[in-house]
């Protein structure tokens, strides 16, 4: 288990996400404190740290270029549908959780998508 | 709308009002530019088969997404899907006749019937037809269906419609369309109204003119003149380039507004 010993901002991958939504999607992510408490949710729900998780979604072959992981991914999917349907009784409420998750995913360069959610 | 502006205004819509149904008749227009395109030996290498996004059952929609296009395919209301049709060749022989009856091919540039039947047929399309494999013939084809594609897309913005090519699983189609054996997939191109402004942040970045085409020789850039972009940025071919400044903004709104991540 990849406990968590520091703050999550300190985490490379949190670092990377940030640095995603200032400059990609045009977000302060600090503005929005529920972020961080949703990814801090996930990664006690996970007992894995930011930078695990992320690495959970990869394969790492010594001497290979790091490839996506069909299956870590896969079941990464599956564990943010079960964490956005432990969310509040209001559908958009629940998408956000799910998706505050797959953002930070997504920025750290793993394929996830939901489709619409309206 | 004028040529111009028509061509500066196409770009690639990634989100669509998905609920809005798009008028049959303006598929239509889109599939009457397509045929009408330029296309080798006067054979349409181009088919394709218009499906409406709510009469696909929901397993195969989610089967068709790729990485790269799973979202626009579930926006999107009408899904065009394109295939090259390599029997097309077959019947290239009597097509070229056609043409000289007709008065496009002349003896003015050595063509006849018989130039058609003992040498062009024999000495350059039958090894084509016969080879469907090979690279170059690949290629030509998919030119072919290219530009028929480019001038339905063209079509679809003159009628105020985004569009998107856009790449699918092409197995997870055919249960539904039953596409022949000896079509080959190539993209299906999604069509809607538009969610986002037309504008979708701004023309895309591209290579100046002069890094990508030469005049003479290879490495001597084909030279812009100036006073004729600014005829073309008055026409409106060429636009605003992206970002816009409030792209940034519309496409917070957009996540917002379909539940979609940031
Ligand atoms: C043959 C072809 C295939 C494409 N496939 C995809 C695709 O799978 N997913 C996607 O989002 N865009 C796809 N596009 C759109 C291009 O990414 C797009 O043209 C590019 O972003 C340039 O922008 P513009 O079309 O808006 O000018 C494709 C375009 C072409 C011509």
């Amino acid at each position: 288990m990849a406990s968590i010993d520091k703050p999550l901002e300190e985490y490379d991958s949190v670092k990377i996400w940030y640095q995603g939504l200032r400059e990609q999607s045009g977000v302060e992510p600090t503005e929005d404190k529920s972020r961080l408490e949703l990814l801090a949710e996930f990664c006690a729900t996970l007992e894995l740290d930011p930078d695990a998780i992320v690495a959970a979604c990869l394969l790492r072959k010594e001497g290979k270029e790091t490839k996506i992981s069909i299956k870590g991914r896969r079941s990464m999917a599956e564990r943010i549908t079960d964490f956005q349907a432990k969310g509040g009784a209001e559908g958009r409420e629940q998408a956000k959780r799910g998706n505050t998750i797959r953002s930070f995913l997504i920025h750290n360069g793993i394929l996830l998508q939901s489709g619409i959610q309206i | 709308m004028e040529f111009k502006e028509v061509v500066g205004r196409r770009r690639s819509i990634r989100y669509f009002q998905s609920w809005r149904k798009v008028e049959r008749e303006k598929i239509q227009i889109m599939l009457e530019a397509a045929r009408l395109a330029s296309c080798a030996v006067n054979a349409t290498f181009l088919k394709a088969i218009v499906v409406i996004r709510d009469n696909i059952p929901r397993e195969t929609l989610d089967a068709l997404k790729t990485p790269v296009s799973a979202l626009t395919i579930e926006l999107a209301p009408v899904h065009i899907y394109t295939y090259v049709d390599m029997a097309a060749y077959k019947g290239a022989q009597a097509r070229l006749k056609k043409l000289v009856d007709v008065g496009a091919l002349n003896a003015t540039h050595g063509w006849s019937h018989k130039f058609v039947d003992e040498f062009v047929w024999p000495n350059i399309l039958k090894p084509l037809a016969d080879n469907p494999n090979l690279a170059s013939v690949a290629a030509s084809a998919a030119s072919d269906a290219g530009i028929a594609i480019c001038q339905a897309m063209l079509a679809g913005v003159d009628e105020g419609l985004g569009v998107c090519l856009t790449a699918f699983q092409h197995d997870a189609i055919n249960k539904l369309v039953k596409a022949p054996k000896e079509w080959i997939p190539l993209f299906v191109l999604l069509v809607g109204y538009p969610a986002e402004s037309w504008e979708a942040g701004g023309q895309r970045p591209r290579p100046p003119l002069e890094e990508i085409f030469f005049e003479g020789e290879y490495g001597k850039p084909f030279k812009a003149d100036p006073k004729v972009t600014e005829q073309m940025k008055a026409a409106k071919m060429i636009q605003a380039p992206a970002p816009l400044p409030w792209r940034k903004e519309e496409i917070k709104a957009l996540a917002r507004m379909f539940g979609l991540p940031e």
